[in-house]
């Protein structure tokens, strides 16, 4: 159980990864400025996710309290970003 | 109980990868920014979360840090789709569908 745990975690790091890496090429092949917006949206999440995934393997909390506060960042500046197309209308 | 709660987070492991993955994948498919947000509503809040989830079942000790992520997220993430969907509609993006409703709210006033 113990080996395909750890087998396992890395896979799914493996995959975070990837999915990482194709959020970051779609935000280059965007459409227009929201589409890209949203892709860094995705971005954050799976960074996250990530952050996660290392605490489970190293078995230390403290990476727990990284990703929140990579959380509240994301949010924040995704919030912001968005009024600020809205606002100045330019897509 | 120990493999019990080892079984737990392998399957929440892979069902919460799973679940990322199609979000991924559509939010690489789908044609528009709406559309597009409704697939990475599914990566916030079934990926990670599911990915929380297993943290807590393999490491008792950082199950409040988890429950406290786990509601952030919650909170936040509906909240930044509305923000990025209705900053789009403001600035004009086109729909793909033929209907629009909050067009048809505003134009009654």
């Amino acid at each position: 159980m113990e080996t395909v745990l750890d087998t396992l975690f890395w896979i799914v790091l493996f995959a975070h990864l990837v999915m990482a890496l194709v959020a970051i090429w779609r935000i280059g092949r965007g459409e227009n400025g929201l589409a890209r917006l949203s892709g860094l949206d995705l971005f954050s999440t799976l960074t996250i996710a990530t952050l996660v995934i290392i605490s489970i393997i190293r078995k230390e909390s403290i990476f727990i309290d990284v990703a929140i506060a990579a959380a509240a960042l994301g949010y924040l500046s995704t919030v912001a970003l968005a009024k600020y197309i809205a606002e100045h209308r330019m897509v | 109980m120990e493999i019990f709660l080892q079984t737990l987070a392998l399957i929440f492991l892979i069902l919460g990868t799973l679940l990322s993955l199609i979000g991924v994948i559509g939010f690489i498919r789908l044609p528009d920014v709406y559309t597009r947000l409704h697939a990475t509503g599914k990566v916030s809040i079934f990926g990670l979360v599911f990915l929380l989830f297993a943290a807590a079942f393999l490491n008792p000790a950082l199950i409040w840090k988890a429950l406290l992520l786990i509601f952030f997220v919650l909170i936040a993430s509906p909240s930044v789709s509305h923000a990025i969907a209705s900053a789009a509609h403001k600035a004009g993006v086109p729909l793909i569908g033929q209907r629009d409703d909050l067009k048809d709210a505003e134009k009654r006033g």
